[in-house]
């Protein structure tokens, strides 16, 4: 494998979702190129601030309450 | 003169033991099923629509609409990756058309919203000294923000909301190879944004100039 044929696997290594045999040549171009490497821990990281440092927020109630009316069956 | 006709049947609140039994097993299955996503949909109508009332109206919409179309849920696939499709084909119909251009933010707005509430998510960890860790979430929202809209979607639905490839193909409509280039380029547009605060406040990013 190449860098631009890494480059087009690398969202889908960050992500897992890579087929056992890509993953298998992308991680042995790693192995031996720096550039794609650094890029690669480069992505995870970016994933990883996205996810811990975006806020989920929580529905208003009266919100909830309105949604949970529609499918209201108990009382 | 257009008299409404009086053939609809006026508004009787459905009392629960006038429902079929029918219709109180669809309640219950969705219920199940969808209402756990009301938090998850609501997030993402507010990062799309960037104002808590349309966030609202959008995820009413959606939730209104899942259930009357409920009977077409296909059982046992992903119902967060169904109600987002339908959220999102409702933004497209109804507020993107006719509210604010594309790339117009308003971000003292969204910023406003964000200082008005507390962060409820403590951070784990901490003791990473990277300089990421250092980054504020107004920053991080700020540098997703940043990004066009085509990046900024893929990457909210991949990296908050946790989609598969093949899901989030689905919902914006192209093949999962565009999905998988989309947030290649992405994630390094927002990485050279998320450099920028770093060095904006003084840290360094260990990358040589």
């Amino acid at each position: 494998m190449n860098c631009k044929t890494a480059r087009v696997f690398m969202s889908a290594a960050v992500d897992g979702e890579i087929s056992f045999k890509e993953e298998k040549g992308f991680l042995s171009h790693l192995s031996e190129c720096k550039e794609c490497c650094d890029e690669f821990d480069d992505a995870k990281k970016t994933k990883m601030i996205i996810k811990e440092r975006i806020i989920q927020f929580k529905a208003p109630q009266a919100l909830i309450d309105s949604i949970m009316q529609l499918t209201n069956c108990s009382t | 003169m257009d008299k409404p006709a009086p053939t609809h049947q006026t508004k009787t609140p459905t009392k629960p033991e006038a429902l079929s039994r029918e219709e109180r097993q669809k309640q219950l299955e969705f219920q199940k099923e969808a209402v756990e996503h009301l938090h998850s949909l609501y997030n993402y109508a507010l990062h799309i629509t960037m104002n808590p009332n349309d966030a609202e109206d959008l995820v009413q919409e959606t939730y209104l609409k899942a259930y009357r179309f409920f009977n077409s849920f296909e059982r046992g696939t992903n119902c967060k990756a169904w109600l987002f499709k339908i959220l999102k084909n409702n933004y497209i119909n109804r507020f993107r058309k006719n509210s604010k251009e594309p790339g117009k933010v308003d971000y003292d707005l969204i910023k406003d919203f964000y200082h008005s509430i507390k962060d409820t998510r403590r951070d784990s960890s901490e003791a990473d000294t990277d300089y990421f860790h250092s980054l504020l979430h107004e920053e991080v929202y700020q540098a997703l923000l940043s990004l066009p809209e085509e990046f900024r979607e893929v990457i909210q639905l991949c990296d908050i909301e946790g989609f598969t490839y093949e899901e989030i193909a689905n919902m914006v409509d192209s093949p999962i190879g565009t999905v998988r280039s989309r947030l290649y380029r992405g994630r390094k547009l927002l990485r050279v944004q998320l450099e920028e605060y770093a060095k904006k406040y003084g840290f360094n990013t260990g990358k040589a100039q």
